[in-house]
């Protein structure tokens, strides 16, 4: 049988992220990739309200509580010098890196920003 | 004046807007936005900054967003299970290859399964709620963030119950007849040690610990042993009989004098693990003394009673059992539930051994084999033999709900298969 570790470094050790939910997909304009992109703008009201501006809408949100967080599990296949005490190679482990208690949900159809309004003949 | 592509590219056509109404900044090496540039797409955006909290969150992808997919993932958490990560704690997935993996933390199992989600979840460090951006007090007013990943799936949790099965059936390939026995000698015979335990079911360590328990076993030489039913009796045979020699009371076993009078018969520690198995322990004026329970022992010498026969004649086997318990003890078939069961309806009544650990784990094989046993049951008959199917927050009559159909016989409500039982 296979026994997957998931580990954790405490408090101390564990960020607080963000989780944002968008209705469909993202893509990146150019085929390279979304790696090192920009998304857009994220505000928030004076009430508290989440603005995202990305590429030509506005998206407007809640922030919502999680009744049950997250947590960010990040995969570590051991190399040739990971052993436990024993000298036994260790399985694949995977580490808590962040938990995630709020979530910023997007749900609301995009308003496009029109920027050029052609003036009546 | 040169613009950089790949920045202007990701806004879109609000980057074309930009070009004409403002003067274009020279183009920079660096992707960061600037504040500048953040107001500007504001005014366009026909956003008032005095309606917004002053600082903007930049987001952008990281570098390792979207490349190895399968290199982090979300796990949904019940906040219990949370408080625990954040203490430190560990959890532990289990599981065969063959086998549905469940996640264990130290002391609950739970079914692990992927939920899929239309909508993309983003995770993103070091972005902050408004809450939490009204609680710092800050001078800048743009933070750069970079989101870690994305998924369209995170893992759920569900409690379900500890696959317990396989810890008896480990248990038994190598049961204990005493520390003359022949097996003892031979070292070839399968032993687990807890670790072994660990290893081999999917359960958390205390659902383990809790089962070896209430299967008597016993932790000899560092390993987990399950008695053979004769050796055991064999031992609690030893301490009935020396407390009624000694006409001690049965609330009242003093340890010390039985390890005395029955050490030369018995390893000591046995000794002491048949007091722990049918009696509870406590220490009065610094003596330790052990709380026999009638039930446990009239149940076990039921046990070894019919388990020399297909089935008994009722009303002979109720004389021969009172008989057979120690002085004292009263009798009574409510101390047999999940252990034999009574038929009321043949003449004359029986009575046979059915013990709920022999029958199958899984619900429906459960309640198949309990109705090719007997076609009709009542709920007070079957619900020994159902309880321990029971999940968190499930009742007994849920179970037959799911799983049986009733009806009335004779006045009392009966429950039978929903399908033909071949």
């Amino acid at each position: 049988m296979v026994q997957i570790v998931i580990s954790s470094a405490g408090a101390g050790g564990l960020a607080e992220w963000v989780l944002m939910e968008l209705q469909g997909e993202i893509e990146a304009r150019y085929s390279t990739g979304l790696a090192g992109n920009l998304l857009g703008d994220l505000h928030y009201t004076t009430e508290g309200i989440p603005v995202l501006i990305v590429g030509h809408h506005i998206l407007y949100g809640k922030i919502i509580h999680l009744e049950k967080p997250f947590a960010v599990l990040v995969k570590h296949t051991p190399g040739e010098q990971d052993c436990d005490e024993l000298g036994c190679k260790t399985g694949t482990q995977y580490l808590v890196t962040a938990l995630i208690k709020n979530k910023i949900l997007f749900k609301t159809r995009p308003k496009p920003i029109i920027t050029n309004v052609p003036k009546k003949v | 004046m040169r613009i950089g592509p790949r920045r202007l590219a990701e806004l879109g056509p609000l980057s074309v807007a930009l070009r004409c109404p403002h003067p274009r900044p020279r183009a920079r090496a660096a992707m960061r936005r600037t504040r500048e540039e953040v107001d500007a797409t504001l005014q366009i955006a026909k956003l008032k900054a005095a309606e917004l909290l002053p600082v903007v969150h930049c987001l952008g992808f990281g570098p390792g967003a979207g490349a190895a997919v399968g290199d982090s993932c979300l796990l949904e958490l019940e906040p219990a299970l949370c408080q625990q990560l954040e203490a430190g704690h560990s959890l532990v997935i289990r599981g065969d290859k063959d086998e549905q993996a469940v996640l264990c933390s130290k002391d609950k199992t739970y079914d692990l399964r992927i939920a899929d989600t239309s909508n993309m979840l983003l995770f993103i460090p070091g972005c902050k709620t408004p809450d939490q951006l009204k609680m710092e007090e800050t001078h800048c007013n743009i933070i750069h963030t970079e989101i870690f990943g994305f998924s369209n799936n995170y893992w759920e949790l569900r409690r379900c119950r500890p696959k317990l099965k396989k810890l008896k059936k480990l248990l038994m390939e190598n049961i204990y007849e005493g520390p003359d026995s022949q097996k003892e000698k031979d070292s070839n015979h399968s032993k687990y040690t807890t670790k072994d335990l660990l290893d081999q079911i999917q359960a958390s360590e205390e659902e383990i610990m809790t089962q070896l328990q209430v299967l008597n076993a016993c932790e000899i030489e560092g390993y987990w042993r399950i008695l053979d039913f004769d050796y055991e009796m064999k031992l609690l045979n030893h301490v009935t009989q020396l407390v009624d020699s000694e006409s001690w009371s049965f609330d009242k076993v003093p340890l010390n004098p039985c390890l005395q009078e029955l050490g030369p018969l018995e390893p000591e520690e046995m000794i002491e693990h048949c007091l722990k198995c049918y009696g509870k322990k406590y220490i009065e004026e610094g003596e330790v003394y052990f709380e026999l329970s009638a039930d446990k022992i009239c149940r076990a010498t039921a046990q070894m009673l019919l388990q020399n026969a297909v089935k008994f004649n009722l009303a002979e086997f109720q004389e021969v059992w009172q008989q057979s318990v120690p002085e004292g003890m009263i009798t009574s078939l409510d101390q047999l539930k999940g252990l034999a069961l009574v038929d009321r309806h043949s003449r004359p009544e029986i009575i046979f051994l059915l013990k709920v650990d022999d029958l199958p784990e899984d619900n429906q094989e459960r309640f198949n084999s309990l109705f090719s046993l007997r076609e009709k049951w009542t709920e007070e008959d079957i619900a020994p033999y159902i309880q321990d199917l029971c999940g968190e927050k499930q009742t007994i009559g849920a179970l037959l709900t799911k799983y049986s159909r009733s009806s009335i016989q004779n006045g009392v409500k009966v429950y039978n298969s929903r399908r033909p039982i071949s």
